[in-house]
């Protein structure tokens, strides 16, 4: 087999790569792919897989009755299988879905949507580094094999289990770079704040899985300010974007790097006053939302997308965006070395829950010694 | 059933796994979601008469 570095590697227990090719040309064959190479997945490998979980693999993971298609724990690890996961990886898959599908758009439809967006995947506790999860450098880079596959494994869960295909019921119209490869631990080492599965509720240091469908991703580089006012305001500035807006409703996070977050911290602002700033402070004027055609949003309701030719309030009526805590997720990621966070915009409704991740059963023949 | 034509290959496929092939329905010129209620007046007396042809098959 030939290496990355040019060289050959010709050790007796080389794999043979033209078997290999084989079947990944088999499954590209059967339109089972996402479009990169999948790993063909064995039955023996599908057993590894199952033994991480004490769920029946005939168990429904979810049942899209629209399509007449579901998705049982088999078939999801089969898929996880293919992403390229290691048999370890399993249970934060099945959590994974699980906490997608707490976010109501998930639920209503959100998979087929014209927006094409992306499940965010954060996750806490010591598994984290049991598994090698990055939460530090890159984590929206690649490089990363949990970071990589996790996400993967459902992108591939609702192509060949649900038959959701691009140009038929993927009806993306562009979609969000790295659909399938927004996975990260939060960097609970270097966040001054409680971790975001503990503030949702569970007790700290378990392993969690908190997930919701996201539609844009967009930086916040401020190395420029030592004023915790002054930030906020730059955060409040990228939240507050026009652009973004469809309907009343808003629900926007921000993974604030180490940096950030300490110094807000060092202010004395925990994130619950993180969140009541952004509440007080992100929205726009009448006459912003008037120039970009969207006055008609600040009246609320489903389906209030038209322009008025007529003026709708006083041009410096502040529209809000957010109403409530839970409109706003913050994790805490990425490395101490720069401070550059990110703002992304949840696609529907981020349930504010973390899954807790079931640990392996102890295999039969450890029992009882 | 009347949807917008950008949505024939979704719709076409809905008909197929709801066990009904080929299903009739109806559409409408893209875009539809910023028209304003006199343009969606005049895209619903536009469709009406197939409406009614449709609706007597």
């Amino acid at each position: 087999m030939t290496t990355p570095d040019g060289n050959v590697a010709r050790e007796a227990t080389t794999p043979d790569p033209d078997l290999a090719r084989e079947a990944i040309e088999y499954c590209y064959e059967h339109d089972w792919t996402d479009g990169l190479p999948v790993v063909p997945a064995s039955e023996a490998l599908l057993e590894q897989f199952l033994d991480t979980t004490a769920r029946s693999p005939d168990e429904v993971l979810w049942r899209m009755d629209h399509l007449d298609r579901e998705c049982t724990v088999r078939t999801a690890a089969i898929n996880a299988a293919m992403a390229g996961c290691l048999p370890e990886y399993f249970p934060i898959v099945l959590s994974a879905w699980d906490a997608v599908m707490r976010d109501r758009a998930a639920k209503g439809g959100g998979w087929q949507s014209t927006s094409g967006p992306a499940p965010l995947i954060v996750i806490n506790g010591p598994i984290r580094s049991e598994l090698g999860i990055n939460s530090t450098g890159g984590i929206f880079a690649a490089g990363f094999r949990p970071n990589a596959t996790i996400p993967r494994a459902l992108g591939l869960m609702l192509r060949n289990a649900f038959g959701v295909v691009p140009h038929v019921f993927d009806q993306t119209t562009q979609g969000i770079p790295g659909r399938w490869a927004i996975c990260f631990g939060e960097n609970e080492e270097e966040s001054p704040w409680e971790p975001l599965a503990t503030e949702t509720g569970l007790e700290p240091g378990t392993n969690a899985v908190s997930a919701t469908l996201t539609r844009t991703y967009e930086f916040v580089d401020n190395r420029h300010t030592q004023d915790p006012e002054q930030l906020l305001n730059d955060f409040a500035d990228t939240l507050s974007r026009t652009g973004s807006l469809i309907f009343r409703g808003q629900s926007a996070g921000v993974v604030f790097c180490p940096e950030h977050a300490q110094m807000l911290a060092g202010a004395g602002m925990s994130k619950s006053d993180v969140k009541d700033w952004f509440i007080e402070h992100v929205g726009r004027t009448e006459a912003d939302l008037r120039r970009a055609g969207k006055d008609g949003v600040a009246e609320g309701g489903p389906g209030a997308r038209s322009a008025s030719a007529d003026e709708r309030a006083p041009a410096d009526t502040f529209t809000p965006y957010f109403t409530a805590h839970k409109d706003i997720p913050i994790i805490v990621a990425g490395a101490r070395n720069a401070a550059i966070s990110m703002v992304f915009r949840v696609f529907g409704e981020w349930s504010n829950t973390s899954v807790e991740i079931e640990p392996a059963p102890v295999p039969a023949t450890a029992k009882g010694g | 059933m009347i949807c917008s034509d950008a949505f024939k290959a979704t719709a076409d496929a809905m008909a197929g796994v709801q066990g009904a092939p080929g299903y009739r329905y109806l559409t409408t010129p893209h875009p539809v979601a910023g028209l304003t209620p006199e343009q969606v007046r005049e895209r619903a007396e536009a469709v009406a008469a197939q409406v009614a042809e449709l609706l007597a098959q």
